[in-house]
């Protein structure tokens, strides 16, 4: 009985709850009705004619990105060794490790001549495809499968010099006022369903993306900065700016979708994954690239194929043939499993872990198949020190935690010699590092110890812990850092905190969830913590990370001169006179150290002994032009 | 009977309720939330405004407290509606689950038959050659089995099986040219592949049901019961079968009905280790990812089937025990 009536009770408390919560809310039912680009302020374009007349052009680069990096080869020289000779070297060395990367890195023939173009490559990534829509693209894997199955009609070389790629497009014109990108496509670009690709898709697309009810986050910033796309004819499209800024070529390109496929469903599931027909999409989705999906087996493998439309128009060919027949992609999250999935030949590429660099391929049961190179790549680690906080608001004692660093038990035994020294906010290979750049820190406990005194951190009562007396109290220095939950954020934490207790400072080392930690860094509830940036294609993306009041910047740090160089950086067109504006912003945060900067962490890939073609930007081996598209197999062993 | 099942369903509704109110408490009140890790928000080379992550956060009713959150997501479980996946590009959870159901019952429902398969039989075997060298031996070796960790296991097993023998597949669920395989070679595949995950499912819980089952059944045969029935001649075979290991069967179901949540539950390491597309992977995943609805809707999954077999074994005495009957 009392069962019963408890059950009573809770009803009466519930029920009311929950009809007042299902009046209020749905948060999925009630979606707002669908009204096409209602996030784009009105704007009414002019005839092309007018356009024309009154607009004078900028010629902008078209080109074959193959070529591009042919050209990039050719003015390196000739490899030292040949095919044979570089497969059987063992890449313990830098010296073996430009060997095997030049060597392997040369280019198919133009003509194509000796490639395998029956060939399967069976490639591996850790994640798997949540979405093959390509406005739905957020992780690496969706990065990667849209690289070989999308349209696209701009493109960046290794060095992120951004051109319109010769596949698709005819020409690319930027007024001079910067305002205006007009693009001419070819007549030739077919979807996987035979429709042409034209201007309207492109037009189309940037309306979906710019409409309220369809959630794509990622692929709306920067596009949001545009003011309008105008179709005028199936080739002809211009983008229309809202202010003239050397950053427009970054936000032009925008993923493109089929308006014939879209265009009556989109209304009916603005989110694009529920409806039945957005369902059967997913999985045999219009692709506009060079490879279509044919198979997808969810949490375990896609396979995308050749498509002979994309190369082949009307009985002939137009454009270069994609150099693998078939692409598997195997979904592995277990970097152990993946290993041995590449040592056994099911995997044919795969990212390393340090670890597995250092310690598990170098014998022959992974050389038997296999060989490795590794490359420089813009990603850098540091220590962000909250500058709202008491402890490290004095520039001086943010100088003092970098000169109390370890850097060489660093180096010499936690990365094993594999990262590099950092120097600051851009990397030293970058156009943005300054001509004179700083020049990386050192261990100096006596500086360090200087400039805490000066700044008022001293042993004031004798126990062994800095102290200074702030609003009245004296505070001891003691503070928590937040690494990630790595071996190596916890080793590299753990070595600062030994550091420090030998100045009299103690820190706390809090490994924490990375969910935590990023929550916890972007609303700056930290003391300390340890972080990492990947590399955009252009500086104006650290906007973000050094302005004042900017979403990434966790420490809160404010320099006005810093704020007032990037907002310059901005509207400045010469890569050169850019340069000495990034410059000048390199050296006033290596002044003032809001982060201790620490090192940077290379590429390591493993490439099955079959493959040749793969070279390296700052981003990776894949991740610019032709990245992928220069990889193939050749027909004969060497 | 009736009384009583409805009073137990009654309760499990409330302890359901609680559940899911306290967990969807501590989910909402972690640090973070399905936006937080969204590649969206980590690529350094764009930063989504401050105003559509507001606008995400509305839409998604981040805005609104968890309490009232809660009772929305109530609202619409009553309904059926489970939700959508927020890091899983909006996928319904009642399909992401769905989705990986088939492959989590092939490994469990396998290991669970086969543990009780072996389990029984050498625990009978154990009880009769009590003391024995032979008994002993197996001991030993049972307890060495439920030591070794199932991921150290796998691995070993792999580099044998699959990297020096070849005998089997290294990781995955089916092989490359599964769709063009007869229903039989189709059949054959996945069990091929099932076998080293399902090997290192079953052996830990196989060493420790048996030593369950000897444990009980070493009480057991010392009742007086046993005894008589020794004395009036009743044959070995029959005393251990009949009457002794009939009796050992209460703490038996009761742990055959808290196996039933583990049977959905799946295994987080084996499948990431063998690349095994089963819930534990989901679930560990959806924590990570503060996927609000994922873990909801498998919480309450799991909640349910924890409460339905609780109901199951406490019905199941009545079954095994004929002493036992419910008002």
């Amino acid at each position: 009985m009392r069962i019963q009536r408890w059950s009573l009770l809770s009803l009466c408390f519930l029920l009311p709850l929950a009809t007042q919560s299902l009046r209020e809310m749905p948060l999925w039912s009630a979606e707002k009705s669908f009204e096409l680009g209602n996030l784009i302020e009105p704007f009414d374009p002019p005839p092309l004619a007018e356009l024309e007349k009154k607009t004078e052009w900028i010629d902008q680069p078209v080109l074959d990105g193959m070529e591009v990096m042919r050209a990039y080869l050719k003015a390196k020289g000739k490899p030292q060794l040949s095919v044979k000779q570089a497969l059987a070297l063992h890449n313990d060395s830098d010296a073996h490790n430009g060997q095997i990367l030049s060597t392997l890195g040369q280019l198919a023939p133009a003509d194509g001549k000796g490639v395998d173009f029956d060939a399967t490559l069976v490639r591996h990534v850790s994640g798997d495809l949540k979405s093959t829509n390509p406005l739905l693209i957020s992780s690496v894997t969706e990065f990667e499968f849209q690289g070989l199955t999308s349209f696209g009609y701009l493109s960046f070389d290794r060095d992120f010099h951004y051109f319109a790629p010769t596949e698709t497009v005819v020409s690319w014109q930027t007024s001079k006022d910067r305002l205006v990108d007009k693009f001419i496509l070819r007549d030739d670009l077919t979807w996987s369903d035979g429709k042409p690709i034209t201007a309207r898709d492109v037009q189309f697309s940037f309306q979906v993306i710019m409409t309220d009810a369809v959630v794509v986050p990622a692929v709306r910033t920067g596009t949001d900065q545009l003011r309008w796309v105008e179709a005028y004819d199936d080739q002809t499209f211009v983008i229309f700016h809202k202010r003239a800024l050397a950053t427009n070529t970054t936000n032009l390109s925008f993923p493109v979708i089929p308006k014939h496929i879209y265009q009556a469903s989109i209304a009916e599931d603005p989110r694009m994954t529920t409806s039945d027909y957005h369902s059967r999409l997913e999985d045999h989705p219009v692709t506009g690239g060079a490879y279509t999906l044919v198979k997808r087996v969810r949490n375990q493998e896609f396979v995308m194929r050749r498509r002979e439309s994309y190369y082949r128009h009307q009985g002939r060919q137009v454009r270069r043939k994609p150099y693998f027949k078939e692409v598997r992609v195997k979904v592995i999250e277990d970097a152990n499993t993946a290993l041995l999935a590449l040592k056994g030949g099911q995997i044919e590429e795969m990212i390393l872990r340090p670890e597995q660099w250092a310690s598990q391929t170098g014998d022959e049961s992974f050389y038997a198949r296999n060989t490795k190179v590794t490359a420089l790549e813009w990603t850098s680690f540091h220590f962000v020190w909250n500058i709202k906080t008491p402890y490290f608001s004095d520039p001086r004692v943010r100088q003092a935690m970098s000169w109390t660093f370890d850097y060489d038990e660093l180096f010499e035994t936690i990365s094993r010699g594999m990262y590099q020294r950092n120097r600051g906010t851009f990397h030293p290979t970058s156009w943005m590092f300054p001509q004179d750049g700083p020049e990386p820190y050192h261990q100096d406990l006596d500086r360090a110890e200087d400039l805490l005194d000066a700044a008022g951190w001293e042993d004031s009562d004798g126990d062994g812990i800095r102290d200074k007396v702030i609003d009245g109290k004296r505070v001891p220095f003691e503070f928590t850092m937040l690494t990630y939950q790595s071996q190596t954020g916890i080793q590299v934490a753990t070595l600062m905190k030994e550091c420090l207790d030998q100045i009299g400072v103690v820190c706390h080392v809090k490994p924490t969830e990375f969910t935590v930690l990023t929550q916890r860094v972007r609303d700056h509830q930290f003391q300390g913590a340890m972080g990492g940036w990947g590399s955009g294609t252009d500086p104006d993306t650290s906007t973000n990370i050094w302005v004042s009041g900017e979403g990434r910047n966790y420490g809160n740090y404010s320099n006005p001169r810093v704020d007032e160089l990037f907002e310059q950086g901005r509207h400045e067109f010469d890569r050169k006179k850019r340069a000495v504006i990034y410059g000048e912003i390199h050296k006033l945060l290596w002044r003032d150290q809001p982060y201790t900067w620490l090192f940077y962490r290379n590429a390591f890939y493993a490439f099955s002994k079959k493959l040749r073609g793969y070279n390296f930007s700052p981003r990776g081996p894949f991740d610019y032009s032709p990245g992928f598209d220069s990889i193939y197999k050749p027909a004969a062993a060497p | 009977m009736l009384h009583y099942l409805v009073r137990r369903i009654g309760m499990g509704f409330l302890t359901l309720l609680f559940i899911t109110f306290v967990v969807y408490g501590l989910v909402r009140n972690m640090p973070g939330t399905p936006l937080t890790t969204d590649p969206a928000m980590m690529d350094p080379s764009k930063q989504i405004s401050a105003e559509e992550i507001q606008r995400l956060e509305k839409l998604y009713g981040f805005d609104k407290p968890w309490y009232q959150a809660y009772f929305i997501w109530l609202g619409n479980i009553a309904r059926l509606d489970f939700g959508k996946s927020i890091p899983q590009n909006n996928k319904p959870v009642g399909a992401l689950i769905a989705q990986r159901v088939p492959a989590t019952l092939i490994l469990s429902v396998t290991s669970l038959v086969l543990t009780y398969l072996l389990s029984i039989p050498l625990g009978l075997w154990s009880t009769v050659h009590s003391g024995s060298a032979s008994e002993r031996l197996v001991s030993t070796l049972l307890y060495m089995l439920y030591s070794l960790p199932s991921f150290v296991a796998a691995l070993f097993l792999q580099i044998l099986l699959a990297v020096k023998l070849g005998w089997l597949p290294l990781f995955g669920m089916t092989s490359d040219g599964y769709d063009t395989m007869s229903t039989f070679a189709k059949t054959w595949d996945i069990c091929q592949h099932a076998m080293m995950p399902i090997i290192c499912f079953t052996y830990g819980s196989l060493a420790y049901y048996s030593r369950f089952i000897r444990a009980n059944m070493q009480e057991v045969v010392r009742q007086d019961y046993i005894r008589t029935a020794r004395a009036k001649g009743v044959s070995p075979r029959r005393v251990i079968w009949h009457h002794a290991f009939r009796n050992t069967l209460i703490p038996l179901v009761t742990l055959m009905g808290l196996t039933l949540p583990g049977l959905l539950s799946g295994a987080v390491i084996l499948e990431q280790i063998f690349t095994w597309p089963g819930m534990g992977r989901l679930y560990f995943e959806s924590i990570g990812q503060r996927d609000y609805d994922t873990i909801m809707g498998l919480t309450l999954m799991f909640s349910l089937l924890t409460l339905l077999g609780q109901l199951l074994a406490d019905v199941l005495y009545a079954v095994v025990d004929p002493r036992v009957t419910y008002h």
